[in-house]
């Protein structure tokens, strides 16, 4: 065997080690890194390591699986065997859920499913009560009414046109075309206008201890956000901060929360608001992505720890946003008082606050969303 | 100009005034080699934009910038008609002689960015700068660019590169990229550089500079980096710093010199105060020794 024959072997094998470890290396990726291999020396390991990463891995988030899985196989170190980044395998449980999911697939299955069923007084009735006091079964029920008050999405103008007749902007290659048989003249106009896009919208969600009851019911609202278009990003929090947008981009909510709660080590433990806002400050609003987004916060405001740092990262998040909501279900009770320390510390950086302990309240929060202004600086 | 190897295009960027460290260079030169865009990322100041620019000097090719922004748009990319040239035309040219191929003929052509990258002749090094703020729209139809490097114009017809450009993407992840378009293009991150890399730029980019003071500056900065700030200093602030106390005629950095030029590294007035407030002293005393080892 040449040893062109061997580094070709070597290489295929490596690609399929990284595809083992979560990373996605196709067939032309492995081929660029032979192609590379081809044009560097190989006897300078230093090259190799290079020429292998920058044509097999296209994330940051992936060299340190690469490098662990670089040593392991071509310098033989003895390492740890690199974790999963995704799981594929979806959880047996799901199966019970397909026929909840089956009107879907009908024509019109939105408004055909299960929801109608309730006829109109178990609706009303489910829209008021507080999901801390539903049934698994009325659960199931919500999930429907829920993904329509998500679509409702706050927007934005964008910068991009199309032609529309009440635009605001002369269409001059189509007018010049026309006024070509008018010798110059121009005798109808076209127009074109800025097209509506939805508004970057980020969601923050408490998933800590004392938000225990009503954790299932957002994450099932933030399954539906996710799933209502581009350019939304969620996350949960308790004692840390954990992205979950790849987890709820699925199809199937409940699949979905169960890998939310894989993914969400601390879910039901202490809460650390303030830290976890800062993590988020520190690795995400630091790439913008908060930067003209409507941010949204799920929390009750109790913060185990430093208050002050609540509200300083609150300014941060205030600063770079458009707008934030503070959603607060204990703000259901009509008796409640914004007493905690969190809280408090939190509300001067708070365009809107409202509740979130029932269906009626997340379609205000909806309404909220599509409606809302820019924070004017006071 | 091509390079057979990585060390003789390192060798032409140290000529251009750019220190890379070995993964940059084996990037540049595997995106000439295999004539694929390369997709570069890294903390805002690590040197993206200057690497693209150095790699066209190296190359001896012109430099063509498209600067990303939310809403860009073909006509702002590619190409635009000059629409007031040509109602003059049609004004000027007796009635019903102008015809609609004259009207958008290449004269009334604007070439934008792209177009211009791929209808020449010359070696041209594109950089397509802060992908990651344009809309998505616009990635797709970048991917469509970089994949065939043709661009059609409806009036005009089909426009073919005649040799491939050398492309570099910059993207600060204020969000993901497609992967279609990742697939497409090498990959490298840029890290800050090592301490010694540092301190080599610094004296490159600083005529004049005294051996000391540019140990001392880059070892501050690197201090800085560890600090919790809402912006960490790049390379490029190391260089204005460095060129502002060279300016006051410094050798070395002490606790008033940097407190007056904090200005010229941090950018935010939080970071100014958090600095001042709690470790000023203890950061310059601790640069002072570790640039003295």
């Amino acid at each position: 065997m040449s040893t062109g024959d061997a580094i070709t072997r070597h290489v295929v094998t490596f690609g399929r080690v990284l595809r083992e470890v979560g990373l996605e290396v196709g067939p032309g990726r492995v081929s660029d890194a032979l192609r590379g291999l081809d044009a560097v020396e190989l006897t300078r390991q230093e090259d190799v390591y290079f020429t292998l990463r920058q044509t097999l891995v296209s994330r940051h988030d992936e060299l340190d699986l690469f490098d662990r899985a670089f040593l392991a196989w071509f310098l033989r170190a003895p390492v740890l065997p690199p974790v999963r980044l995704h799981q594929h395998e979806q959880p047996v449980a799901r199966v019970v859920d397909v026929p909840v999911d089956r009107p879907r697939d009908g024509e019109g299955g939105a408004t055909d499913g299960e929801p109608l069923e309730l006829g109109a007084s178990g609706h009303e009735l489910l829209r008021e009560k507080d999901f801390a006091e539903m049934t698994p079964d009325e659960f199931r029920r919500l999930r429907r009414l829920i993904q329509t008050i998500a679509l409702t999405r706050p927007r934005r103008a964008s910068r991009r046109r199309a032609p529309d007749p009440r635009g605001d902007l002369l269409d001059m290659r189509r007018l010049l075309r026309r006024s070509l048989r008018t010798g110059g003249d121009v005798v109808d106009r076209t127009y074109r206008a800025r097209k509506v896009v939805p508004r970057k919208l980020v969601v923050l969600c408490d998933v800590s201890g004392s938000m225990d009851s009503y954790a299932r019911a957002l994450l099932l609202f933030l399954h539906a956000v996710v799933g209502s278009g581009p350019g939304v990003e969620a996350f949960a929090f308790g004692t840390r901060l954990s992205r979950l947008t790849p987890d709820l981009a699925t199809r199937d909510p409940e699949a979905a929360i169960d890998r939310c709660t894989e993914a969400v080590v601390d879910w039901g433990a202490g809460t650390r608001i303030g830290a976890s806002l800062k993590q988020f400050n520190d690795v995400y609003g630091r790439r913008a992505l908060s930067r003209g987004a409507v941010v949204v916060v799920v929390s009750d405001g109790w913060e185990r720890e430093d208050p002050d740092l609540v509200g300083r990262e609150m300014a941060k998040i205030a600063r770079a946003a458009y707008a934030v909501v503070w959603v607060n279900p204990l703000k259901g009770n009509p008796e409640y008082q914004p007493l905690a320390g969190g809280m408090c510390a939190a509300l001067p950086f708070v365009d809107r606050f409202v509740a979130g302990h029932n269906l009626r309240s997340l379609e205000e929060l909806a309404a909220v969303l599509a409606g809302i202004e820019r924070r004017h600086a006071a | 100009m091509s390079f057979r190897t990585i060390d003789e295009l390192e060798a032409a960027l140290r000529g251009a005034d750019y220190l890379p460290d070995r993964g940059l260079s084996t990037a540049l030169f595997l995106s000439l080699a295999l004539e694929k865009p390369l997709l570069l990322e890294g903390e805002a100041g690590v040197g993206k934009t200057e690497a693209a620019k150095s790699l066209a000097s190296a190359l001896g090719a012109r430099l063509i910038r498209l600067q990303c922004y939310e809403g860009l748009d073909v006509a702002h990319a590619v190409y635009e008609w000059n629409y007031p040239r040509q109602l003059l035309h049609i004004r000027a040219a007796q009635e019903g002689t102008v015809s609609e191929a004259e009207l958008f003929g290449p004269e009334f052509l604007i070439r934008r960015p792209l177009l211009e990258a791929i209808d020449t002749d010359d070696p041209v090094v594109l950089l397509i700068d802060e992908i990651d703020r344009a809309d998505e729209e616009f990635e797709a139809f970048l991917l469509e660019v970089l994949s065939d490097f043709q661009i059609t114009i409806p009036e005009l017809g089909t426009i073919r590169a005649r040799r491939r450009p050398a492309v570099v993407l910059t993207s600060n992840r204020t969000r993901e990229l497609h992967d279609a378009l990742k697939r497409r293009a090498l990959f490298h991150w840029i890290d800050h550089p090592s301490i010694e890399r540092e301190v080599a730029i610094v004296k490159l980019r600083v005529p004049g500079v005294h051996e000391r003071l540019a140990a001392q500056a880059a070892a501050f900065v690197r201090e800085l980096r560890a600090l919790d700030l809402a912006k960490p200093p790049g390379v490029a602030e190391t260089i204005d710093w460095a060129m502002a106390l060279n300016a006051l005629g410094r050798q070395e950095i002490d606790a008033d010199v940097v407190e007056q030029t904090l200005g010229s590294v941090l950018k935010y007035r939080e970071d100014i105060e958090q600095v001042r407030d709690e470790t000023l002293s203890a950061l310059v005393d601790s640069a002072r020794t570790a640039s003295a080892r």
